[in-house]
């Protein structure tokens, strides 16, 4: 006997099939059969770290402020996405293979570059083989979700973040599949951004982004760029510079701010990993 | 409305069976590999991959020659490294014991990384691991000199190698919704790189395909690339002919028979 409904079942059940999908990736095939796989679940307050961290690095990367809006705002109503953590120990090779996709000669010479270095946003470095196996397992991840139909995306801004605050410690490399809440459309198309989104930032983001689809008559050498309707009047052109202002935001975020939202959180988040 | 032929005489039938190997029905079993393969090339890709970018191309492999050919690739691979030797001569029955191979390879990780610096392959902010070992011009890298004294002619773009990975996790996950057997191998993907398949890829994985009642793939014996079904067939082959000749008689006028039992006390 029973009677369940509203939005609590639903968001509940989000954990459960969460925890599925875990059992995915670990069951996902590898090509090495050495790359060790972690996975793990946050959701509620406990993204609460997580959605600080990528405010800041969203200030740096527009791809990154898309998945930080998307969740906070998700979050804020009440409608918690779940968050499942893969990440895997890819710095270093124990396979002995020597096949030189990393750039060395050699597993060891590889090796002894990799042992220390690593500051990537993602992590790094890696052997090529193990993220083809990582990867191989984050995609199980996002087959799994469809398969539930639960809305997903697979997120480096998610796994940047987590890298921060020292989520899966046994790994280097690090990426987030954000599932739910349960409705369709949350992670494309993205209502929730409606409220941030303008006209103009888009416009601009495709101008820097595409320049060449706003170029006029490139016969002259330098052509005019249809930045508005009366592009001709007068017209606009391309000039690169070196630009101090987005790389002051990315070291403003990343070794000012984000460093003290970690230093906030991370000594509760460790001792989780010494029970 | 336009009617075909083989519309109003839609009628049939057809015998399939895995034995004997190469047999009509067992070319029809394959027929239907085929056909599961080329759904788990295009889930390939539909993958997600970093950007959106699209990056992925495969090739379909079958036939017994040019499965053949695959193999001893492998076989030769295998010689090339001491840690590679066993494990890919393995493979090189696996892959003669298959009935498609795809080859799914990134067409970008050796030439347009994603320059994200996201630090998978060195570590760093930027991309400079990738490029300043890589002969290039204001990051348009020169691939024309293909020649490599490495297997792999690295460095690669780490994310596109990811976006492969998902590539074939894709195409793995619709083998098992399919209910054929595949899984990923270097072996079969570097040999296939080196043969030109997915010839405008930086990095190559190898999916094997079957649907037979013993799944190639695993459950291997010791000395696999000696005693594996070809080989024991083989065998089979080489004693029993010589068994039957060691004894032979006119089974048109005698039959030698089993003794009854207690028959030659009474008698």
């Amino acid at each position: 006997m029973g009677h369940l409904f509203g939005k609590e079942y639903s968001l509940e059940h989000v954990v459960d099939v969460a925890k599925s999908i875990v059992l995915a990736i670990h069951k996902a095939p590898q090509i090495t059969g050495k790359t060790r796989i972690e996975a793990e679940i946050l959701w509620g307050e406990d993204l609460v770290p997580v959605i600080e961290v990528m405010e800041q690095t969203g200030r740096a990367f527009r791809y990154v402020q898309w998945d930080y809006e998307t969740i906070k705002r998700c979050h804020d109503k009440g409608e918690s996405p779940v968050i499942v953590a893969i990440g895997a120990a890819a710095s270093l090779s124990n396979l002995g293979w020597n096949c030189g996709s990393c750039g060395f000669d050699t597993c060891k010479e590889y090796n002894e570059f990799a042992n220390g270095v690593g500051s990537g946003l993602l992590g790094g470095p890696s052997c090529n083989w193990k993220v083809l196996d990582w990867a191989i397992a984050c995609d199980w991840a996002c087959a799994a979700a469809w398969q539930y139909r639960v809305d997903n995306r697979i997120m480096g801004s998610v796994g940047a973040a987590l890298g921060f605050l020292g989520y899966l410690p046994g790994s280097s490399v690090k990426l987030g599949l954000a599932l739910g809440p349960p409705r369709d459309l949350v992670y494309y198309s993205r209502e929730d951004v409606h409220k941030v989104l303008t006209y103009e930032m888009d416009k601009m983001d495709l101008l820097n982004s595409v320049p060449a689809m706003f170029a006029g008559f490139p016969g002259g050498g330098n052509p005019a760029y249809k930045t508005k309707d009366d592009w001709w009047a007068p017209p606009e052109n391309v000039k690169f510079w070196m630009d101090p202002a987005p790389l002051e935001i990315v070291q403003d975020a990343l070794f000012e701010k984000i460093p003290l939202i970690v230093a906030k959180y991370s000594g509760e988040i460790e001792a989780r990993y010494k029970k | 409305m336009r009617k075909y032929v083989e519309d109003l005489d839609f009628r049939g039938e057809e015998h399939i069976n895995e034995w004997t190997p190469w047999s009509p029905q067992d070319i029809r079993r394959k027929k239907g590999v085929l056909e599961a393969a080329r759904m788990m090339l295009n889930s390939a890709l539909t993958a997600p991959v970093a950007g959106g970018v699209p990056s992925t191309e495969g090739h379909l492999v079958y036939g017994q020659e040019e499965l053949e050919s695959v193999a001893r690739k492998i076989e030769e691979l295998a010689y090339t490294n001491k840690v590679w030797k066993e494990a890919f001569l393995y493979e090189a029955v696996m892959v003669r014991d298959s009935d498609v191979i795809i080859f799914l390879g990134n067409t970008r990780c050796h030439e347009t990384p994603l320059d994200a610096g996201c630090g998978l392959c060195g570590g760093g902010l930027d991309c400079s691991n990738f490029y300043e070992k890589k002969t290039h011009k204001y990051g348009l890298v020169d691939i024309t000199d293909r020649s490599s004294p490495r297997h792999i002619n690295g460095p690669l773009c780490t994310a596109r190698v990811g976006d492969l990975g998902y590539a074939v996790g894709s195409a793995l996950w619709t083998a098992c919704t399919l209910m054929v057997d595949a899984r990923p191998f270097a072996s079969v993907g570097m040999a296939g790189q080196k043969m030109g398949y997915c010839p405008k890829s930086g990095m190559v994985v190898g999916v094997p395909v079957a649907a037979k009642s013993k799944n190639p793939y695993v459950d291997v014996n010791v000395d696999y690339h000696l005693i594996n079904m070809e080989k024991v067939l083989d065998n089979t082959r080489k004693v029993y002919g010589t068994a039957r000749i060691i004894r032979g008689f006119d089974y048109r006028k005698w039959i030698p028979k089993p003794k009854a039992v207690g028959k030659e006390e009474e008698e």
